[in-house]
């Protein structure tokens, strides 16, 4: 049995397979060929003689590439093989797939190699929900390959099979009869290509394999380089900007440029929230991907009200999908715009975005989204008329219950347990808002020339922080609830949604030491970091999804919002239990991992996922960077302050780009973390 | 036609009337719509002709080159401008084909308006219904 899954990407373009290379998904299994939410191969399995193959050895690459070594037979048949097979496999619009057999033996070798190929063409949706399809299949043999076909109504899918080598081609697959001479080899090119009937590739060109290669070497190269004492850290660098790399993804509208997908492989497409999260971590190391975030999602912007997509005017995407479910409108994603903070966060971005590049062409290109986003707070999003950004959601279907990063069932409790009603307002959403005021009063001042919207925009901020301090406050617990529910009452549970509040500057100064001792105290901090849940609340649990586990994106931000605050230390022992658990998983941080005591597993345990790299993962170590360097732009320069925890010692990241043009930073680790990750 | 008499016609002459869409600001483009009979196949039977110019817009049935060409059947365009279909998901199917820029097509589809009887509106839960629904749900 090979139950080791191989999956390379490009785009939203992916492969899982076996360690063999083969595919034989069952109709809820996620392996096969993917391509725009869509299966393309179900089945797609290499015999030699009839004889299934044993891998050797599996080589990733590249991201996009993997070479599998196999011989022919299973189990301890393959002993004594005289051949080896040598699959080597791209990702383009499809795949490209070069087979090689080698004879080792003196004598010529006779072989009947054969490929079976079959597409169930399932949507994405279907295959994590085991749905039926509702269209009919076929399959043609034409003059050079295998064509499979799936049609509803005018909805066509088509997988186009052609080999280099001359092949018996039937409607099961390919059949290849040769005879290999002595220490000799066989090759034939295999291309495989995802398509819509019979037209040209949903995602456009074809690239080349060797561009492709290139472009990730200027990839890295464009990036500041980065050189450490602590060695771990250089790994941890260079994993996430070639991971970063792995997730960018291209819109149909803007071929060239790239956004941070969510999620290698079920997740590679525009998420509001996560490409906006990543693009901010990423944005001293690559800002032009926020650029193109900002770009996408402003385009996708609602306009309309629509309960089906949850969508009203001015609101940001959730998620966008290109399925069988979607294209039916049997599923809201096209897109679906069901996410409360994607909508603030956009304008938080935006402003972000400028300080760092100084590109004002854009902040000019989106004053009418920027100002759309605004108007969607105040007039939209108020669903209980009390000020605040709540969410609820009209779809009760197929829409998303919790609109917020917290978006399980349970994520939002009230301290004994039980569950608020809607709509919800949870607090992080309300201190989003603010920051998009404070921070549109600045653009509004600057490049849109508007100085009475810039007033009217920080009176309403300051009346929404004095408000907020006083409704959200839990006065004997000395933190923010975190939310408050239908009736307007606090839901009391304390969690780590109250370090984005730190980060949002809505947290009044005389409140602010209270929630970093929260933070960093022995309810909420792990030793590796900060919990979602409190230990001592009914739902918490070390290993619940939003309700115990730690996520490495929600401490970076909370490292950023620490830092805003002047608690350097702090700040400091959220980074360093981060990195260290970036480490211990070889600089691929999970999208969660359990909040137990450090001292009770010593290694950080991996929340269950399918997932990964996940986007904001992958940003987390990046933006911990900035903020254990204490870069922040100020007018034309870049501002350095380190505040590093011991360990990391001298800290060199070279070229950091900018308005500045490119500025290095250095620092060294004086900080002493061990009293936070030492429990 | 169950949605008016003539949705599409009544569609581009308010889009005309209107002379300007707010969400198409910062946004130039032309787009031709060549609109064939009901199935979607065979030549052209009528075309519009749209040019945006930083959200002011004109309408037309010039047969010029466009940035983007839409060729859509008269009946889902009918459904398409009055909020029956999806235009996203009128593209997945194959409903409609574009040629040229993509994204004048997407700045287009901000005009268009929502599903009809789409309020805006839905009653709060309670937080006891939540808990049941829970229960229930095991």
């Amino acid at each position: 049995m090979s139950d080791r899954l191989v999956q390379i990407l490009e785009g939203n373009t992916f492969v899982v397979s076996d360690d063999r290379g083969d595919i034989e998904a069952r109709a809820d299994e996620p392996t096969g060929l993917f391509s725009f939410d869509t299966r393309f191969l179900s089945t797609w399995v290499l015999t030699v003689n009839g004889e299934r193959l044993t891998a050797l050895s599996t080589d990733d690459l590249q991201y996009f590439q993997t070479r599998f070594f196999l011989v022919p037979g299973t189990g301890s048949v393959y002993v004594n093989a005289t051949m080896t097979v040598i699959r080597q496999r791209e990702v383009a619009d499809g795949f490209h797939e070069q087979v090689r057999v080698l004879n080792h033996s003196a004598e010529p070798a006779d072989a009947t190699i054969r490929i079976d190929a079959a597409s169930d063409f399932a949507d994405l949706f279907e295959v994590k929900d085991a749905l039926r399809k509702r269209g009919t299949y076929a399959r043609d043999v034409t003059g050079g390959g295998l064509v499979l076909r799936y049609r509803r109504d005018s909805y066509v899918r088509e997988t186009w099979i052609c080999s280099s080598a001359p092949a018996a081609i039937d409607e099961r697959g390919l059949e290849f009869t040769v005879t290999i001479p002595p220490h000799g080899e066989w090759t034939t090119e295999l291309d495989v290509l995802a398509t819509e009937a019979g037209q040209h590739s949903l995602a456009g060109g074809r690239l080349a394999h060797a561009d492709m290669a290139r472009g990730l070497e200027k990839w890295l190269d464009k990036a500041p380089h980065l050189r450490c004492e602590w060695e771990p850290l250089e790994q941890i660098y260079r994993r996430c900007l070639t991971d970063l790399a792995a997730l960018r993804f291209s819109t149909l509208t803007m071929p060239g440029r790239s956004l941070p997908a969510a999620g290698l492989p079920w997740f590679m497409t525009i998420f509001g929230r996560d490409s906006i999260f990543t693009s901010l971590q990423a944005l001293p190391f690559v800002p032009e991907l926020a650029a193109t975030t900002l770009r996408a999602l402003a385009e996708r912007q609602g306009t309309r009200t629509d309960d089906f997509r949850d969508e009203d005017p001015g609101r940001i995407l959730h998620e966008m999908r290109y399925g069988e479910l979607t294209a039916f409108e049997e599923r809201p994603h096209s897109p679906y715009y069901g996410t409360a903070d994607a909508t603030p966060l956009f304008v938080v971005l935006l402003d972000e975005y400028e300080r760092w590049t100084g590109d004002t062409k854009l902040v000019r290109d989106l004053e009418p989204a920027a100002r759309a986003a605004l108007a969607w707070i105040d007039q939209y999003a108020d669903l209980q008329g009390n000020g605040y950004v709540s969410y609820q959601r009209r779809n009760p279907e197929t829409g998303l219950e919790n609109q917020c990063w917290k978006d399980s069932w349970d994520s939002i409790s009230y301290s004994r347990g039980d569950l608020p009603g809607f709509p919800r307002a949870t607090c992080e959403l309300q201190g989003y808002a603010y920051d998009a005021k404070v921070r549109a009063a600045r653009l509004a001042r600057l490049v849109w020339r508007d100085e009475s919207a810039a007033r009217q925009l920080e009176k309403e901020a300051a009346s929404l922080k004095r408000r907020f301090n006083k409704d959200f406050w839990v006065a004997d617990g000395e933190y923010f609830a975190v939310a408050l529910d239908a009736d307007g009452s606090q839901v009391d549970s304390l969690t780590s949604n109250i370090g984005h509040l730190l980060w949002s500057g809505i947290v009044e100064v005389s409140k602010a030491r209270a929630v970093a001792r929260h933070l960093t105290g022995l309810r909420l901090y792990s030793g590796w970091g900060v919990r979602t849940l409190a230990d001592g609340e009914a739902r918490y649990n070390p290993i619940g999804y939003h309700t115990g586990a730690v996520w490495p994106f929600d401490n970076s931000i909370i490292a950023w919002g620490l830092r805003r605050y002047g608690f350097k230390q702090e700040a400091a022992a959220v980074a360093a239990g981060i990195l260290e658990a970036a480490e211990v998983f070889a600089g691929r941080l999970p999208e969660a991992f359990g909040g137990y005591p450090r001292s009770l597993t010593r290694y950080p345990v991996q929340y269950p996922t399918a997932c990964s790299p996940q986007a904001w993962s992958t940003g987390a170590p990046l933006l911990l960077l900035r903020t254990a360097l204490g870069l922040e732009p100020h007018d034309d320069h870049l501002l350095i302050d380190p505040a590093l925890p011991k360990r990391i010692g001298h800290l060199e990241l070279l070229d950091v780009p900018g308005r500045w043009k490119r500025i290095d930073a250095f620092g060294r680790g004086l900080i002493d973390t061990d009293r936070f990750t030492e429990r | 036609m169950h949605a008016g008499k003539e949705p599409v016609s009544s569609f581009f002459a308010r889009l005309a009337e209107a002379g300007h869409v707010p969400t198409f600001e910062r946004n130039s483009a032309t787009l031709r719509f060549d609109v064939s009979g009901d199935d979607g196949n065979g030549h052209p039977r009528e075309r519009w002709y749209v040019t945006v110019t930083d959200g002011d817009v004109t309408v037309s049935h010039k047969n010029g080159p466009a940035d983007a060409v839409v060729r859509i059947g008269r009946r889902h365009l009918g459904a398409l401008v009055t909020g029956r279909l999806n235009a996203t998901a009128a593209y997945l199917r194959g409903l409609l084909t574009c040629e040229g820029s993509m994204a004048a097509v997407i700045m287009f589809q901000r005009c268009l308006p929502g599903p009809p009887g789409s309020t805006g509106r839905i009653a709060p839960i309670s937080s006891a219904a939540v808990t049941a629904e829970r229960r229930a749900a095991g």
